[in-house]
């Protein structure tokens, strides 16, 4: 069947066409323009929390940690508690009158004690009770769905100066256009060249809002007419109040670092440190002043410009009687008034914030976000998190008494998880922590100096087969042509160290053998282990990166770290424990996730290298008890110039990273041990770790080695050190020097042990 | 006949390579268990999921509390409700990691959702606590041995 096209049918379908076009473009727009302001619009804050408190029988506690917690939670001591926040904690006894939180029933209970642990608990009948739940310390609020620090203003919280101010400079023709005005545009055009500048722009606030739906600020014909298109559905769906009030809360005002600055409300705090409703006239005339250039009339940036605006924008209100000339004299006479750059902080801790926000946006939909009345319960654990803050501080105070002035400037950042689950407890991204500003935790990128080394000697040690702890490695002079020139890296103490094994090597950080190690491996494996440990970025192909050029966050350390302390699991980090709305038809969770990366016997082999660093190392200090019981070990870091001190280090369930520095990156007095290390030491001694058991290694035999050989040695010789072998790999050679004290029976007895134990072991799998 | 040739053929150099990347990694993998060597019980565990979970979830906790909380999270995991019993087990976790039951039920858990590489990691993690019994480390061998 022929189908006959006339010119009239194909003028038709060119027209059904171009109408299902147009209408599935309007229908685009439409949708993008609800989504958008109705989030800013309608969203109220979710609520943000800490992680809740189990107590259970076989709960390990702090007890100093435990008071804390309860002032957070505003409990007040008494010695008959007989109502809800009430509690007296006497010898190991802890009486506690709960308030009740989601199961947990309010009511008197009784837990005791005994060496650290719960041992039991009762309710005010006597009945033994497992678990009591206590509820969790509120944190802050924030706007999910903006993914960016917001202050939403209500209708009820604009000041009336703002509106008239805004109205008068940006659309006096606001309350009867459709969207589009002509009649602005005109007027614009009349006013500007009457004035010989440009006094007011042709779009209208709708326009202008519209405009902000589409990111870009190309100006093209397409462009314009899917504005007046998103301006012409805006004024469909929202009254003209909504329309304003949008406005007001998502205007762009000004770019700090990485952070925009969006909203009257927010910009009043940037600019001038207070909320909105504490503006004068001339500080309102000011910020909408801005509106027509953010940058060119930023005050900081460029006050003489930003004067002239604003004295302009205060002739307008005169010239529309909003103040009468002797103001508007007074006003022009004022300085400008800005303060320094800060955010007010909707939470208490900021750097903690900023990790919700970004596993906000990483692991949510937005429609998922847009829900009022949201409840996020985060991983953070508010002693420790109050604890790394003042570490942080206090070593800051410390050092610059040791050090003078010249470390005023000094900033950090520190992070402490879980090591197993990858919980994320505790985050300082500055050294002003409750500040809002740059958070170093995630945005500042430094070489980590010795903090690399460990991942190259994983590599080593995963090739179990040709390395193990005690393989001698070469600390002699190195030097080797690289990128056109001469490398030849040094040591710290600027001394060569001949052969030494593997495990010295790496606890005393020197430079050579590790370098020399990384090269013996080359940069395909060590990408490989990097790969594992979590890292995507490539390495690059120098020498230099084996000894520490390259450069991460702390919060990607960490995350690094995690999997070695985790005995080569790999584990997300998560600040997010779970999101639910108020009746429970949201419940979203971030699981926790495990991935094997990498066998647990090599890593168990490095992080007996890494314990050494406590031992015998660069963290020296603690007790032999205070290391075993926290299986404790870490690594100390310090970049070229000693421009970043770094130290990381488990202790109990924690890991713990810390970094110094400058942040134009000037050399600091400080190394790994004498900056960050002190950190870490001030924090660790302030909560005190929990002690943790030792996990099950049935392929792993230690044996006695010489630590400058590395052959086998005894218990009772001298210079000699048990060290752990994957079954299989360890050596056997006893040198004739050492015959007798090698021969220790100590040391036979142990073997049979082991044997017996490798048989037992072998039965049972 | 051909083609019975080609099976034991086929048969026997699969049982060479396997016995070869065996020795290739013999620590590796020593911890674990050779399916041949699981009796027909241990099969009927591997082969059927149902009976498999009957199985875990006999496995208690030696810590009364922990103990509560896998019960209500046995609750969940038989209603259904997936993200609820993950959540009563990572409470658990928190409590204490020297617990194989709980690594055993996220194992199982991890399974059901189709999260095999996770299971199999839960499963390989628990086998690193000390005081696990025999059958909690047969059970987690099952999970091991599972095909991704």
């Amino acid at each position: 069947m022929k189908i006959k096209l006339t010119l009239g049918s194909l003028g038709i379908i060119t027209l059904i066409i171009v109408f299902v076009i147009s209408a599935a473009i309007v229908a685009i727009i439409d949708s993008r323009v609800t989504n958008k302001l109705d989030g800013v619009l309608w969203t109220i804050p979710a609520k943000v929390y800490s992680r809740s408190l189990d107590l259970a029988e076989g709960s390990q506690v702090n007890r100093s940690n435990l008071i804390k917690e309860f002032g957070m939670l505003s409990y007040s001591e008494n010695k008959n508690p007989s109502k809800p926040g009430e509690f007296i904690y006497k010898k190991n006894k802890l009486r506690i009158f709960l308030r009740g939180y989601e199961d947990q029933k309010s009511g008197l209970f009784e837990v005791s004690f005994k060496d650290g642990k719960v041992t039991k608990i009762t309710n005010q009948l006597g009945i033994s009770v497992d678990i009591v739940k206590f509820e969790p310390v509120a944190i802050g609020g924030m706007y999910p769905s903006h993914m960016e620090d917001r202050i939403l203003l209500s209708w009820s919280q604009v000041p009336s100066i703002l509106i008239d101010t805004i109205l008068m400079v940006e659309d006096q023709n606001f309350f009867n256009h459709k969207g589009i005005s002509l009649r602005s545009i005109s007027r614009a055009f009349f006013t500007n060249v009457k004035a010989g500048d440009i006094e007011q722009g042709g779009s209208t606030i709708t326009q202008q809002l519209a405009k902000n739906l589409f990111f870009t600020s190309e100006q093209t014909i397409k462009r314009k007419v899917m504005e007046a298109i998103a301006a012409l559905l805006i004024e469909f769906h929202y009254s003209k109040e909504e329309i304003l009030l949008a406005y007001i809360n998502d205007v762009f005002l000004a770019q700090s670092g990485k952070r925009s600055v969006h909203g009257f409300g927010m910009g009043a705090q940037h600019f001038f440190g207070t909320s909105i409703s504490n503006l004068e006239t001339d500080q309102i005339a000011l910020l909408v002043g801005m509106l027509k250039g953010p940058s060119l009339y930023n005050p900081r940036r460029n006050p003489n410009n930003a004067t002239k605006r604003r004295n302009l924008v205060l002739e307008i209100l005169q010239k529309g009687r909003h103040i009468n000339s002797t103001s508007l004299e007074e006003y022009k006479s004022r300085s400008l008034r800005v303060v320094s750059p800060s955010f007010r902080s909707e939470t208490k801790y900021p750097a903690f914030h900023d990790l919700v926000r970004l596993e906000l946006r990483e692991n949510y939909e937005d429609s998922e976000l847009r829900t009022q009345g949201l409840k996020i319960q985060t991983n953070l654990d508010p002693v420790l998190q109050e604890s790394l803050e003042n570490s942080i501080k206090k070593t800051k105070a410390q050092l610059i008494k040791k050090y003078g002035k010249k470390l005023t400037e000094l900033e950090g950042a520190a992070l402490a998880i879980d090591i197993a689950s990858g919980e994320i407890k505790a985050v300082v991204g500055s050294s002003d922590p409750s500040k809002f500003g740059f958070n170093r935790s995630i945005n500042a990128i430094r070489p980590i100096g010795s903090l690399v080394k460990p991942f190259i000697y994983l590599t080593a040690l995963n090739k179990y087969d040709e390395y193990n702890l005690t393989t001698i490695l070469d600390d002699s002079k190195l030097s080797i042509k690289s990128g056109g020139e001469i490398w030849e890296p040094n040591n710290f103490d600027k001394k060569y160290h001949g052969k030494i094994p593997l495990h010295v090597a790496l606890w005393q950080s020197y430079n050579i053998a590790s370098a020399r190690l990384g090269i013996e491996l080359g940069y395909d494996s060590v990408q490989e282990t990097f790969n594992k440990l979590g890292i995507s970025k490539s390495i690059e192909r120098y020498p230099s990166l084996f000894i520490g050029s390259f450069e991460m966050s702390p919060f990607d350390a960490i995350q690094s770290y995690q999997t070695i302390a985790a005995d080569g699991f790999y584990s997300p980090l998560r600040s997010i424990r779970d999101i639910k709305d108020l009746k429970g038809d949201i419940d979203l969770s971030y699981p926790y996730k495990i991935e094997q990366r990498i066998r647990p016997e090599p890593v168990h082999l490095l992080k007996f290298a890494m314990k050494q660093t406590f031992i015998s190392g660069t963290a020296r200090g603690y007790s032999r008890k205070d290391i075993e019981s926290w299986q404790a070990g870490g690594k100390t870091g310090t970049s070229d110039d000693q421009r970043d001190s770094w130290f990381v280090g488990f202790a109990g369930e924690l890991l713990v990273l810390v970094w110094l520095g400058f942040d134009d990156n000037r050399p600091t007095p400080l190394t790994g041990r004498s900056g960050a290390l002190e950190v870490w030491k001030n924090f660790i001694n302030d909560i005190q770790p929990s002690s943790v058991k030792k996990n099950s290694f049935p392929r792993i035999k230690y044996i006695w080695t010489d630590k400058k050989d590395g052959l086998v040695s005894g218990e009772k010789c001298k210079n000699s050190l048990l060290v752990p072998f994957i079954i299989g790999t360890e050596p056997n050679t006893i040198p004739s020097v050492r015959n007798r004290c090698a021969s220790n029976p100590k040391r036979n007895q142990s073997d049979v042990m082991q044997k017996l134990k490798k048989v037992f072991e072998e039965g049972q799998s | 006949m051909n083609n019975l040739r080609l099976i034991i053929s086929f048969l026997a150099l699969s049982t060479l390579f396997s016995c070869a990347s065996n020795q290739k990694s013999s620590y590796i993998t020593s911890d674990s268990i050779s399916v041949s060597e699981f009796s027909s019980s241990v099969e009927m565990l591997i082969s059927n999921t149902n009976f498999l979970e009957d199985e875990i979830l006999k496995i208690n906790a030696k810590n009364p509390s922990v103990q509560r909380i896998l019960v209500n999270s046995d609750v969940y995991l038989k209603e259904g409700k997936l993200i609820q019993a993950n959540s009563e087990l990572e409470r658990a976790l928190r409590i204490t990691k020297e617990e194989g039951a709980i690594y055993l039920r996220l194992a199982h858990l991890r399974l059901i959702q189709g999260l095999l590489a996770e299971s199999k990691s839960f499963a390989s993690r628990a086998l690193l606590i000390k005081e696990i019994s025999s059958w909690e480390r047969l059970l987690l061998n099952v999970y091991l041995k599972r095909p991704i």
